[in-house]
């Protein structure tokens, strides 16, 4: 369905009217789940970030023939933000979502088969990276930038180490 | 710097006839730091003639034939090869195999048996925890060894030993090795080079004067860089204090799959690129953030990966200069970084 503008508006309004009514209510409302109910929910999400984390270490023959996993390259989800996608990226040349980023890294690097997107080794991938960075901020299209005397040339090392990252 | 280190051995010779060699040296001292240079050469302490070597190290090979990696530690040998001036020997820091399994050491042997230049190597944790070393000993010797080079010591040590976390647990020798294949894997522990090799290396050093420059290699950095990724040795601080009282040592490391650099006290450290693929940098403030190269592109199969040269001048610094396959690197990282 294509929404003209005044639609759209209209839409954003009646939406918004129904967040304020339902916030309004979730106050007095009494909680959705019981505490067991929880458990369950936290222990359900818990499988599926393990199931993530076993194939991002390998445990899926579909997504490698060569024997490379997501852990080579991606120890600890380290270079793998969830929360900067969508963003830009070269490799498929458009905006794109984590699982196609994954998909790319399954297809090429790892000279495996393409997982379903929708599928539950991709909620588990994403889960997994998800998890591992939770309460990390979202900043979405977001790179690290390039430590800051990488541009400059001929300089050498800072004369004096900062202290950080020196044992004692 | 030859011609003019020539010119002073001329000059120092012709004062030497003359005035005798005591006072000389006395003068020496005082006026002129290059014929002190030339008097400890004359008398066979700190001299050094440069030279140059080479590291290859953590190629990963897999028991897969004609898989990409052994295409990698090929070019490796053939760039080292065509390095000019051609480099006195080559050390490999580690990492030779990915499963610890015979055939990868056997196939990772025959790649580097191409190389023109002798070969020095001591394991990483991928070669080791099949066998524990059994089949790494049997093709490439001892793993802790010493040598001394146109006036350089130079020291390989086994970096990557842990405690025995597998007896208790009752694993097999296959989930042994599958525990240390993951890096960020919590449950194998610290590394080290443990009580043995501390002592081989006191006893190694004892007698050598403190001008004498020392190159160290482990497969692991000698010092705390990221200790959940085994970017670390845990009995590193004894090592630095066996070798305090020299005036200057290199460390050279493997394991971390990229360009970084370090200095606590006379301890200088870079680690060296993998001929595999390159760890990402770990969420840490590094003490020299300069030394790291731009993030690799993973479009591009050989970036951040290659080999490295260092050469040792007479003033005993050395040149880390990173040969890459692909070029990553920042506009002085190219320039070389001095050890």
């Amino acid at each position: 369905m294509k929404l003209n503008t005044k639609t759209m508006k209209l839409s954003i309004g009646v939406a918004g009217v129904a967040v304020g009514v339902f916030g309004a209510m979730s106050l007095s409302a009494r909680p959705p789940f019981t505490d067991a109910q929880i458990a369950q929910q936290q222990q359900d999400l818990l499988e599926v970030v393990n199931k993530g984390r076993d194939e991002w270490h390998g445990s899926n023959p579909q997504m490698s023939s060569n024997g490379l996993a997501c852990g080579n390259c991606h120890p600890d989800a380290a270079a793998s933000n969830p929360n900067t996608f969508p963003k830009f990226v070269p490799q498929l040349n458009e905006v794109a979502p984590m699982r196609e980023m994954i998909n790319w890294c399954i297809v090429h690097p790892q000279d495996g088969k393409a997982l379903d997107p929708n599928g539950p080794d991709m909620v588990a991938l994403e889960a997994y990276a998800v998890y591992l960075y939770r309460g990390q901020k979202i900043e979405p299209g977001y790179t690290l930038p390039l430590p800051a005397d990488t541009v400059k040339s001929g300089v050498g090392f800072p004369a004096k180490p900062s202290g950080i990252g020196v044992d004692k | 710097m030859s011609d003019s280190k020539d010119l002073s051995r001329r000059h120092f010779l012709g004062l030497a006839g003359k005035a005798g060699l005591a006072t000389v040296a006395a003068r020496a001292i005082g006026v002129n730091l290059g014929l002190v240079e030339i008097l400890s050469a004359q008398t066979g302490k700190g001299a050094i003639t440069p030279f140059s070597f080479a590291i290859i190290t953590d190629s990963h090979l897999f028991s897969i034939p004609d898989h990409k990696f052994d295409k990698a530690l090929a070019d490796a040998v053939a760039q080292v090869n065509a390095l000019t001036p051609a480099v006195d020997f080559v050390v490999y820091t580690g990492d030779i195999a990915q499963n610890g399994k015979e055939d990868q050491l056997v196939k990772g042997k025959k790649i580097l048996a191409g190389l023109k230049a002798p070969l020095k190597v001591i394991p990483g944790e991928h070669d080791w925890y099949l066998d524990m070393g059994k089949a790494w000993n049997g093709m490439f010797g001892k793993e802790t060894w010493s040598f001394d080079h146109k006036g350089v010591h130079l020291v390989g040590l086994n970096s990557i030993l842990v405690r025995d976390f597998w007896t208790g647990a009752g694993l097999t020798a296959e989930q042994r090795m599958s525990t240390m294949e993951m890096l960020e894997s919590p449950i194998a522990g610290p590394w080290g080079v443990r009580e043995a090799q501390l002592e081989f290396l006191e006893k190694d050093v004892k007698k050598l004067p403190a001008n004498t420059p020392v190159v160290i290699f482990t497969h692991s950095p000698l010092w705390d860089y990221y200790p959940r990724w085994n970017f670390q040795t845990e009995d590193a601080p004894q090592i630095r204090q066996i070798l305090a009282k020299f005036d200057h040592v290199t460390s050279l490391h493997g394991h971390v799959h990229q360009t970084v650099f370090n200095q606590i006290g006379n301890l200088s450290s870079a680690g060296a690129l993998s001929t595999s693929w390159p760890w990402p940098y770990p969420p840490v403030n590094l003490a020299y953030p300069g030394s790291q190269m731009t993030q690799s592109d993973p479009a591009n199969t050989k970036d951040g990966m290659g080999t490295q040269s260092i050469s040792f001048d007479a003033s005993a610094a050395g040149l880390v200069q990173y040969e890459p396959f692909a070029n990553s690197l920042t506009p002085w990282l190219k320039a070389g970084v001095k050890v």
